[in-house]
């Protein structure tokens, strides 16, 4: 049994053999930094706010369809989910806030996101959203579940001790250069109508059937009790037969302002993830080549000695 | 005199058998890294090969390496068959069935990514892990003198607990008998079924047979006998203890899970050993117990049940300094990374295997 046993064992760590493949850090073979130059691609705007560190912008070129983590992640930024959702629920945006950085939380002072369950309502990247020449729109719907605007904006901005009212909206403005000016376009979108988290939002419709009537919009307020990207349940459910509300009319005082933006860049000099998370945790290359040689030396004298003791048993 | 008599073969206390168990299992609950899984089931093996006697209870160990198996493959297979789509690396494309929408969220097949299979591997891993720890105290320690050794006050309740713990040791020592028997009366192959009613038949009468003798010697010598107390303590003394180790039961599971609320934890974990101890001295009060050739806690008892506490402590202790190690994360495929602290707190496991003297042969055992 226990040459069974051996087999086992090594048939298991070829298995994680096998599957591990070298990653690389912010991913620069996919999306390009800085904003968007079209109305296809989505530009992502992640904004580290009181955790620190420089606004990074990127953009998923081309694309016209796909949900927002395939936003995110395809423009290149390196995403870590909790342990308990999967990437339904992005605790970490190019390792912030990584396992060693104490967030103040407030009432838990010295909380550190270990990506194991739901991160803290006071602590938490919020999602955002916004067409161009919009403003940002606190989601409604859980990363996974939303499809981006093509053209438009995604933003995450770290929440530090923010109420619903007071989410940190990101401070890049969603306007691509040279395009500064032009009326929003984009379509309100419609609530998730049900309390399941796996509802998926229904694409929008072609560009053809949108409204004309296009004006700024104002800042929306966030849906209260929503802690992070999970998205919220609402008393009312629109209409069943699916067809989006038409945009309500806003003021046009709160232009996102291109002028305002605070310093980004299109993280070209963001440090290796993979690195920078090894760096942390004080892994060594060595540790697992001896944990794999004394996984293979303990196999082995468990055999010989299971052999011998049987021999001894048996004469 | 430590020196000389030290290694003479001895049983070691089964109580520090499961202690050193329970530390591997508790650092192994910690993790879901495989490399510190691996290493923690290769030192488990070890040791109980190392140090296990002929006792039937100790060759029913290969049960539980069978049943880590078993629980490794059906997570991965659980992990393929509802919706193992998490990630980005698709490995394998199956047709997925279509659900009715009230079963919105549970996902037959479909797309299988290599970072959900993983996730699923490494979790049954450490299920697998810690059950083969439990595995590996059953084998090294003989529960028969576990429950002689119990302390009065724990007596009753410890009666049940070993009672339940020695079921699948008992089940597997029957297996291995009706097995060598069958091999015994030499092999006629037969068909599959038939083999399966030849094992399992013989096996369920055996335990049968077994507890209801074993129920009839402790019957004669006079367990379960209440003695003169008013019904009235007794009801007070049980609802005690039973809800002091509910409340240790959950106050233990908080603390060992970080997700649980904090409240949880501590505070409900302090009442529950109070009120435990009080129903302990007012359950101890009432019995009196001799004992025959009581079990001795010595020096190499000492160094297995810290050994074992290490393991546990280095697992607490690396965890809160270094988590990405401990929980490999599957967003990015890589290498699962691994720090010399915890690999080192691990191996600590294995003292057990070399610093204990040798089981006592089985010609020279005296009946417990």
């Amino acid at each position: 049994m226990t040459r069974r046993l051996a087999k086992a064992l090594s048939a298991v760590a070829v298995a994680v053999l096998a599957t591990a493949t070298p990653a690389s850090a912010i991913d620069h073979s996919k999306g390009a930094p800085g904003f968007c130059h079209g109305d296809t691609g989505v530009t992502v705007v992640v904004d580290f706010q009181q955790l620190g560190g420089t606004t990074i912008v990127r953009c998923l070129p081309g694309a016209t369809a796909g949900t927002g983590l395939d936003a995110l992640k395809g423009a290149g930024f390196q995403v870590a989910g909790v342990q308990r959702w999967g990437e339904a629920f992005i605790c970490r945006v190019e390792n912030r806030p990584s396992a060693v950085e104490v967030v103040p939380v407030n009432g838990r002072e010295k909380y550190r996101e270990l990506c194991l369950d739901t991160p803290p309502a006071g602590g938490y990247w919020s999602y955002w959203h916004a067409g161009n020449n919009c403003s940002w729109t606190y989601s409604q719907w859980g990363v996974k579940n939303r499809q981006f605007i093509p053209g438009g904006f995604e933003g995450w901005s770290f929440s530090l001790n923010a109420t619903a009212d007071t989410n940190p909206v990101p401070r890049v403005a969603p306007v691509r250069p040279g395009t500064e000016g032009r009326l929003c376009n984009a379509l309100e979108e419609a609530k998730p109508n049900t309390n399941d988290p796996n509802e998926r939002q229904q694409p929008a419709p072609p560009a053809g059937e949108r409204p004309r009537e296009e004006s700024p919009t104002t800042t929306p307020k966030p849906a209260p009790g929503t802690p992070g990207q999970a998205p919220a349940p609402t008393e009312a459910p629109v209409s069943s037969d699916r067809v989006l509300p038409p945009p309500k009319p806003r003021p046009s005082s709160a232009k996102p302002d291109p002028a305002q933006n605070v310093a980004f860049t299109g993280g070209e000099g963001a440090a290796d993830v993979n690195q920078l998370i090894k760096d942390q945790s004080g892994s060594s290359d060595y540790a697992p080549w001896v944990a794999a040689g004394a996984v293979v030396l303990l196999a082995g004298a468990t055999v010989f000695t299971a052999r011998r003791h049987r021999r001894a048993r048996e004469s | 005199m430590a020196g000389a008599t030290y290694f003479l073969p001895r049983d070691l206390h089964p109580g520090a058998w499961w202690l050193w168990a329970l530390g591997l299992a508790v650092g192994a609950s910690r993790t879901t890294n495989p490399w510190l899984l691996l290493t923690i089931l290769a030192v488990a093996c070890y040791v109980v090969v190392a140090r296990r006697t002929d006792a039937p209870w100790a060759m029913a160990f290969r049960m539980y390496l069978y049943l880590g198996a078993l629980i490794v493959t059906f997570r991965v297979l659980f992990r393929i068959i509802f919706g193992g789509a998490e990630g980005s690396t698709i490995i394998l494309r199956l047709p997925e069935i279509p659900l009715p929408a009230w079963a919105a969220g549970i996902r037959l097949l479909g797309d299988v990514s290599a970072e959900s299979v993983l996730g699923g591997l490494y979790d049954g891993l450490r299920l697998a892990t810690m059950v083969i720890c439990l595995g590996a105290a059953n084998a090294l320690a003989n529960p028969k003198r576990l429950l002689k050794a119990m302390p009065s006050a724990l007596y009753e309740v410890g009666t049940a607990v070993i009672v339940a713990m020695s079921v699948f040791p008992q089940l597997a020592e029957s297996v291995v008998r009706v097995r060598q028997a069958r091999k015994l009366r030499g092999g006629h192959g037969g068909k599959r079924f038939h083999a399966l009613r030849a094992v399992v038949i013989p096996v369920l009468a055996d335990a049968l047979d077994r507890s209801l003798r074993l129920a009839a010697s402790m019957d004669s010598r006079g367990y379960g006998r209440a003695g003169v107390v008013a019904a009235r303590t007794r009801l007070v003394t049980g609802t005690l203890m039973i809800v002091g180790l509910i409340g240790v039961c959950v106050g233990v599971y908080a603390t060992l899970d970080g997700s649980t609320p904090r409240y949880l934890a501590a505070p409900v974990l302090f009442s529950g050993v109070v009120v435990a101890l009080i129903g302990f001295r007012t359950a101890g009060a009432r019995v009196k117990r001799s004992r025959y050739r009581p079990e001795r806690w010595q020096l190499a008892e000492v160094v297995v049940a810290a050994s074992g506490i290490g393991v546990a402590v280095a697992m607490f202790a690396t965890s809160s300094v270094d988590p990405t190690n401990l929980n490999p994360s599957l967003v990015t495929l890589s290498w699962p990374m691994l720090s010399w602290l915890p690999l080192g707190g691990v191996l600590l496991g294995l003292v057990p295997a070399f610093l204990t003297p040798l089981p006592q042969p089985e010609l020279e055992r005296v009946p417990a």
